[in-house]
């Protein structure tokens, strides 16, 4: 049976976040991301600022220097884990089959539903416009591969300095036709290196590995080789993994340049860590081991991990899991070129409760309970915000 | 020792000391049933030193003698027979019991009685005339009528791993005019308890094995109903003895008396008092067959999940009657829901319990309907028959919950 799959991606995501809590950011050049004199990254840039060059994953200080007048804004994770919660729901009311790929990103199988994949497409773009005020792309094809890149392909046509709000389709059958003018840069897999080294053998676009003999890409680049070769065809079988399936959830950060400062690193892992506490609180799941990924400048790549006594669904416990590991796997002043968060051995986010817990100090008990639904009240009333642990300040 | 017996007394008596026999142990004669033929009766004897049973069936003794025989081969023989008559004969020379049950012959190789452990029992001038050394305690007699009912309501509860060896026990407490057992593994509590016409002249409470005490209710089942048992408990209060009186003589696949001693756990059981929830914001009547029913195939699809059952609880509607939804799921098998009709007074609450404690208590009430008394999803439930106080019955379960 042909499928039929959505790729769904916010438009540069926390800049639209922000422009709804200060409408008087529409249409400037702006940017979310690290201050541009601590070595920041641009983690989001408005399309106006865009028109300027400027890219995410791109230096701050850069980032300025392409446009002075860049407006820099701290990130907010917790609001944009808020906000993407939201528009997970909403996918969710399309269809269970729901992956979610980050926090402004998913795929969508909507094979199952009588309309047209296209028009299911623009109904969630409409939606998510409408209810929350959020612009995103989206692409529509028979496998996640060719509607991922769809997303890209429509969103890079749109080149007015606004939200592109696109919506890319490849009818079936057309898979091969609409990759083949692609730079192979646009498959997965491909980064700056393979890129170069295919490009020395003539490789350029993605018409060309179709040329290239299979045999001869799969000496030269082994399992890569044959996959960029299925890719090139637009071949791709991977079901939708769902969150309560999933076997891991993660979240990693390149860096545009390497980062030595650590109170840059911790504060990326505080906000993976949120991330990834979001998507499991999301999915109702609790994880047994949270683990580190750090790769050096050798590109060089550790993972290291713990197993707490009791799976951890908290942002705060992932975070100073992540922070310890980082403390002790990592020498002070050592250059990092990525750095990751992930949660693996996923369960229910539930545990027995013990009777002797309850025996211990019942009174105790009572007032965490209470100061819980207080917490809880407040956030529902002003927002997540309104008030945090004195630790987080 | 020359001796016969009924093939039915013989097997009913092995089966009750059975159970006592050791399974693995470094000394093989724990691994025998002890026969003694005394006073017209056959005795038998098992004991793992935890737990020692004493079976007295009836028999037409010859000769007098006592000899120990693998318990597993004896058993076994005497369940592949038919009813009728049974004759032993001891070879003291070589210490082999000589079998004989229509044409069947056997040989079985035993072990010297002497190297049995004794076995405590106590001397109140009404049994047989005891060989063994007598306990030193108190008495009391128990009427037998529902004690066994009364184990099964709570046993179930104590915990099987033996990590905090208490909680493998159940506390028998005798207060005033009161008997009550409590059992709990620290995820659930159960707590039974009737009035009894004789009393320990002070309070007393005991910690006693959960498997023993399940092994007395299995006892009492076929026990004489007219007469009590008698419970012992040491003076050092490290042993109790119950003695149960059988059917006797005339009534096959019968006993005469059954003593079991076991020891008593030494640490203090938990105040369980204290987490006995003190009110509720929602109380749920529903039907127990049906409640039980809807568990069970909640479970079917909870099984994969962390055995989650998920219970919501909504308050009458102006119909009168209220709802109890139950819901199970499992990513891979699909998933299940459930609707009961229930008289609910007060709040409506989502809580999340282990399908596999519902079932376990739902299992051991008669009653036509159960009391679901609950406060918030992360506190513990109670559950009880309709029409008895929390004094005579009570289960506290605690639900499963996010962490923190």
């Amino acid at each position: 049976m042909v499928r039929k799959i959505l790729h769904f991606d916010l438009d540069a995501f926390y800049c639209a976040v922000e422009e709804l809590r200060r409408p008087e950011l529409k249409g400037t050049p702006f940017a979310v991301g690290g201050r541009p004199e601590s070595r920041g990254v641009v983690s989001s840039c408005s399309y106006a600022a865009r028109q300027f060059g400027i890219r995410s994953a791109m230096g701050m200080a850069q980032a300025v220097r392409l446009c002075p007048e860049l407006r820099v804004l701290p990130p907010d994770m917790r609001e944009y884990g808020r906000i993407s919660g939201q528009v997970m729901e909403i996918l969710h009311s399309v269809t269970p089959l729901v992956e979610q790929l980050s926090i402004d990103e998913a795929f969508l199988e909507v094979t199952e539903r009588p309309e047209y994949a296209s028009e299911l497409a623009k109904m969630v773009q409409s939606q998510v416009k409408r209810r929350l005020g959020l612009p995103s792309s989206l692409g529509v094809a028979t496998n996640k591969l060719v509607a991922k890149i769809a997303t890209d392909v429509g969103k890079a046509a749109v080149r007015t300095g606004d939200y592109p709000m696109a919506v890319q389709v490849v009818p079936p059958g057309r898979e091969t036709e609409f990759l083949a003018p692609l730079p192979v840069d646009a498959l997965w897999g491909v980064g700056p290196r393979t890129r170069e080294r295919l490009a020395a053998r003539g490789i350029h676009k993605v018409s060309d590995l179709l040329a290239a003999s299979a045999e001869e890409l799969a000496q030269q680049f082994g399992k890569l080789g044959r996959d960029l070769r299925r890719q090139a065809q637009g071949l791709d079988q991977r079901p939708i993994v769902t969150e309560r399936e999933a076997k891991s959830i993660s979240q990693e950060t390149t860096f545009a340049q390497d980062v030595v400062d650590t109170e840059t690193l911790r504060r990326v892992l505080r906000q993976q860590a949120a991330q990834v506490g979001g998507r499991l609180r999301r999915g109702g799941l609790a994880a047994r081991t949270v683990s580190l990924k750090l790769r050096w400048t050798d590109f060089s790549t550790q993972t290291r991990q713990t197993t707490p006594s009791q799976p951890v669904d908290d942002e705060e416990d992932i975070c100073r899991i992540a922070l310890e590991l980082l403390a002790s796997n990592r020498r002070e002043g050592a250059p990092v070129r990525l750095i990751g968060v992930g949660c693996s051995g996923l369960v229910p986010a539930v545990k027995q409760m013990s009777i002797f817990d309850m025996a211990a100090d019942p009174e105790a008990r009572a007032r965490e309970d209470q100061l819980n639904e207080a917490v809880k009240a407040l956030r529902k009333r002003f927002g997540a915000d309104a008030i945090r642990r004195g630790s987080d300040l | 020792m020359r001796v016969s017996c009924f093939q039915e007394n013989l097997s009913k008596g092995l089966s009750i000391v059975g159970r006592a026999v050791s399974s693995r142990s470094t000394l093989p004669v724990l691994g025998n049933i002890l026969l003694e033929a005394k006073d017209d009766q056959l005795r038998l004897a098992a004991t793992n030193l935890e737990i020692g049973v004493n079976c007295w069936i009836g028999a037409h003794i010859e000769d007098e003698g006592a000899i120990t025989v693998p318990a597993r081969l004896l058993t076994e023989f005497v369940n592949s027979l038919q009813p009728g008559k049974i004759e032993m004969e001891l070879s003291v020379r070589t210490q082999t019991l000589h079998l004989r049950c229509g044409n069947f012959d056997v040989n079985i190789k035993g072990i010297d009685a002497q190297e049995f452990p004794v076995i405590p029992t106590v001397d109140n001038g009404d049994g047989p005339e005891e060989t063994a050394e007598a306990l030193e305690g108190r008495t009391i007699a128990l009427e037998t009528a529902g004690l066994t009912k009364m184990i099964d309501q709570v046993v179930f509860a104590a915990a099987t791993d033996e990590s905090r060896p208490t909680l493998t026990g159940v506390e028998v407490t005798f207060a005033k005019e009161r008997l009550a057992l409590a059992a709990t593994d620290g995820y659930r509590l159960s707590v039974r308890s009737i009035e009894v016409e004789e009393a320990f002249t002070d309070d007393l409470a005991v910690v006693v094995p959960a498997r023993h005490l399940s092994e007395l209710g299995r006892i009492i089942v076929d026990a004489e109903d007219e007469r009590p048992v008698q419970v012992t408990v040491t003076q050092a209060r490290n042993q109790i003895l119950f003695r149960v009186w059988g059917k006797g003589g005339e009534t096959r696949g019968a006993f005469h008396q059954v003593d079991l001693v076991s020891q008593l756990i030494a640490d203090r059981f938990p105040d369980y008092r204290a987490i006995i929830p003190k009110g509720h914001n929602t109380r749920t009547v529903v039907g127990t067959d049906a409640f039980l029913q809807a568990v069970r195939v909640a479970q079917l699809f909870a099984r994969d999940n962390a055995n989650i059952v998920r219970l919501k609880i909504e308050p009458n509607g102006d119909s009168g009657v209220g709802n109890l939804h139950l819901t199970a799921s499992s990513a891979e098998m699909g998933n299940s829901k459930n609707e009961l009709d229930a008289m609910v007074e007060g709040d409506d609450l989502e809580i999340d319990f282990d399908v596999r404690y519902l079932i376990a208590v739902l299992s051991q009430i008669d009653e036509e309907q159960v009391v679901l008394e609950t406060t918030q999803s992360n506190r513990p439930g109670t559950i009880r028959p309709l029409g008895l106080g929390d004094e005579e019955f009570l289960h506290v379960v605690m639900p499963m919950h996010p962490p923190r």
